[in-house]
This record gives C-alpha cells, sequence and structure tokens, in this order.
C-alpha cells in the first residue's frame, strides 16, 4: 500500500497573476482543496491550494509561494499527493482503489494468479482488473462477496473464487 | 423512435437459451454472450454475463436496476482508466 496518493497535477499557468490550471484525480473534483496540503513526489515542494473558479477540465487555483506566471509556468505537469492517512475510514466491504491496486490475488486453493492492475466500474458493479504472470492479457473480476470473498489490506492479498470460464 | 410496446422487448434467442441452462444448473458461470443489443429481462437478475466488447468479454453481474436496458450499456467499447486518487470500490 501505498503511503502517498496522487490526487491531482498542474497543467500550466492560468492568467497572468500566478494562478495554476489544476487538474483534480478525486471522485468530486472539488474536493482536492480537503486533502491540502498537497506535496510534489518527491516531498519537497509543499502547496496550499484555495480554489478560485471552475474552468474547462479543471479549477483555476492560487498555491502557496507562486506568484507569478513564470512560477506558475515552471510547475506545469507537477502531479500533486495527499497522505494516504488523511483519507477518511471507510465502513466494511468498501475499499479505496489505490489500496487495492497492487494486492496479489490468490484462488481458494492458495495458488497466486496475478496482482490486480485497475479497478473499474462500467455502470454494473465494480470490477477488478487482474494482470496474471507471464500473460499480457488481462481477467476481469466481479468485485463481490462470492467471487471476492477475502480481502486482506494488511497481508496484501485478495482471495478469489472465480465463476467457470474466466480464467480460460 | 422508441420500440412499440406490442413487440415486447427484444433478446436474442440464444441469450435465452444461455441463461436458463445456466440456471438449471445452478453453477457459478459467466455466460459468454456477444448480443450487446438484447434487453435485460427480469429472469436475467443474480447471473453473470460476459458482454463481448469487441475484444474481450465484460462480466456484468445483473440486478433489478439494471432490468430494461442492452447489455452493451455495461461493456464499453473504449476505455478511459483515470487516477484512483480517493474513488472507492464497494464490495456487494
Amino acid at each position: 500500500m501505498s503511503d502517498k496518493i496522487c490526487v491531482g497535477a498542474v497543467a500550466g499557468a492560468f492568467g497572468v497573476q500566478g494562478e495554476v490550471r489544476l487538474k483534480s484525480f478525486t471522485a468530486d473534483p472539488e474536493a482536492i482543496a480537503d486533502y491540502a496540503p498537497l506535496t510534489t513526489e518527491d516531498g519537497e515542494q509543499s502547496f496550499d491550494l484555495q480554489i478560485t473558479r471552475a474552468i474547462p477540465q479543471g479549477f483555476a487555483v492560487r498555491l502557496t509561494g507562486v506568484r507569478s506566471k513564470e512560477e506558475a509556468d515552471a510547475l506545469k505537469g507537477t502531479r500533486l499527493f495527499a497522505p494516504r492517512d488523511r483519507l477518511p475510514s471507510l465502513p466494511d466491504d468498501e475499499y479505496y482503489h489505490a489500496d487495492l491496486i497492487g494486492l496479489a490475488v490468490y484462488d481458494t486453493g492458495g495458488v497466486e494468479l496475478g496482482h490486480v492492475k485497475a479497478v473499474l466500474n462500467h455502470g454494473a458493479s465494480d470490477l477488478l482488473e487482474v494482470a496474471t504472470a507471464g500473460q499480457s492479457a488481462t481477467i476481469l473480476l466481479p468485485f463481490t462477496l462470492a467471487v471476492v470473498p477475502t480481502v486482506d489490506l494488511a497481508a496484501g492479498r485478495i482471495v478469489t473464487d472465480p465463476p467457470e470460464g474466466l480464467f480460460d | 423512435m422508441a420500440r412499440s410496446v406490442w413487440k415486447g422487448p427484444f433478446v436474442d434467442a440464444y441469450v435465452l437459451k444461455k441463461a436458463e441452462a445456466s440456471r438449471e444448473s445452478g453453477r457459478n458461470e459467466v455466460i459468454k454472450i456477444w448480443s450487446r443489443r438484447s434487453t435485460i429481462l427480469p429472469q436475467f437478475v443474480g447471473l453473470t454475463f460476459g458482454v463481448y466488447n469487441g475484444r474481450k468479454h465484460i462480466p456484468v453481474n445483473v440486478s433489478e436496476d439494471m432490468i430494461g436496458q442492452k447489455f452493451g450499456e455495461y461493456s464499453p467499447t473504449r476505455t478511459y482508466l483515470g487516477h484512483a486518487a480517493d474513488k472507492k470500490a464497494k464490495r456487494k
């Protein structure tokens, strides 16, 4: 489990007053402000942020310590991270995608099948995309109690009882 | 224009056959189908269909609120992954 989560990225300067164009990756885009202060990937820079307005594909944001267009332009492409422990705790059977991605997947016999590459939702139930060792194709597992009876975040593993034909 | 009510919902015959066979066998399996145009009927609730998206079969667990929609709506043909950030998944 990663201790930092990417919640947004700076897309460039907005205007000439030192505001930046910020892309939010959070489920509720405006909630990115709740996770401030945000840091860069290496943790060297830290920013408080104030959303000034919504713009197409993101927000115009004022970051602490960024006062000119040149400083804002220099941050273009910077990804912003929040500590994992700042995310609120969830009820049983609800998990953050960030926690599920990377978990090892075992079958009920204890054989390792692969690891979780992504979590998808196409409108029905959530799906775990499982990358299997030695294959480029991925397998999609419905994230249900019947198919995924055990999720052990502490041990970093998921136990699955896949329906017939899924791993063929 | 909407489909006439007197015709009833459209479902490919082989989907009905496969669903019935799966229900009778009682096995936990993914029913592979290519018919994205078929309507989801009440008798499909609780079954898992693998709906083809042109590349692979996407598992679709049918629930009550999906009745009347088409299978293709739950199996997108283009993928956008996005970022995980604080997004949540619920195990049902």
